[in-house]
């Protein structure tokens, strides 16, 4: 039922708002399940990178490791290991970031699945026929659960996220009890 | 030679966490969750233990708090090597037992020195 059909002003006025609400929390669902495609493709693109790295990481982790093994048998180890060590070493600090950065992807579309769950919700809200239409009241109460609904959303949103919760200057450090 | 198990539910940090480990001369044992840890440390002498904090099935804290009830690793240092940093957390690690809390990501040369301090 439209504004159109309704017979007092307040009532129509009252079923404006109550359709205003689903275009907004219609427009909303559909930016989110576009950001929500985006997260997906950036994890991807990602995941893609990050296997490759890692290849090539175990590739030179492999053959640092059986060229000491050769050598290791009577001759002192070669200053060269430890420098290639050394590099490993640090390739192992940053492809860490990949395993921090799709943790905090996956909170982010928890985030935005559970906002897309409670918009869908609320539109579904706006399905049924309104009983008497002519009753500003029924109007302002399907707009209020709407609103209920949608707030929820927001109240529930960093519920069961389990995001890195580290700030950078924390990384690396050591607490020994 | 020392074994140490490493328990990550992240593929990539249990396979960095064992390079850098294996390359110092530790063998490593490596488990995907606190429930498979606990597994793991049941059936091997481990000399020491480096979890996760989040995690499916078992949580870092709760792997901690039963290996603790364990007699074999009443004694076994434990670090926890987590995203987490809140000092109330660190609290709770202390409390359930924990030798020591890592951010990460890891510095391995820090690692290395964690490792072999607590394990002397």
């Amino acid at each position: 039922m439209t504004a159109q059909a309704v017979g007092s002003r307040d009532a129509a006025d009252a079923a404006q708002a109550a359709d205003l609400l689903v275009t907004v929390a219609s427009t909303l669902n559909e930016r989110l399940a576009v950001t929500a495609e985006e997260l997906a493709r950036s994890q991807g693109l990602l995941k893609e990178a990050s296997d490759e790295l890692m290849t090539a990481f175990r590739g030179a982790a492999d053959r640092l490791v059986a060229a000491q093994r050769v050598d290791c048998a009577d001759r002192p180890e070669k200053p060269e290991y430890g420098l290639v060590l050394d590099h490993l070493y640090r390739a192992v600090q940053h492809l860490q970031s990949h395993d921090l950065v799709n943790q905090l992807i996956d909170a982010q579309k928890h985030r935005v699945e559970r906002m897309r769950e409670k918009l869908g919700e609320a539109i579904s809200l706006a399905a049924p026929p309104v009983h008497d239409p002519a009753q500003a009241e029924q109007w302002i109460e399907r707009s209020r659960a709407m609103l209920d609904c949608i707030v929820a959303g927001i109240a529930q949103i960093d519920q069961d996220v389990h995001s890195p919760r580290a700030r950078s200057m924390d990384s690396g450090s050591v607490d020994l009890f | 030679m020392k074994t140490i198990l490493a328990v990550d539910d992240s593929a990539t940090m249990r396979e960095m966490v064992s390079f850098v480990l294996e390359s110092a001369g530790y063998r490593v044992i490596e488990a995907e969750d606190g429930a498979q840890g606990l597994d793991r440390a049941h059936a091997n002498a481990c000399d020491l233990v480096i979890t996760d904090q989040n995690m499916p099935n078992m949580d870092g804290l709760t792997l901690v708090r039963s290996l603790r009830g364990m007699h074999d690793y009443r004694s076994v240092p434990i670090l926890l090597l987590t995203t987490e940093s809140s000092d109330g957390m660190k609290q709770q690690g202390r409390a359930a037992g924990a030798t020591g809390w890592l951010v990460k990501p890891f510095d391995p040369a820090t690692l290395l020195q964690v490792v072999q301090k607590v394990l002397r």
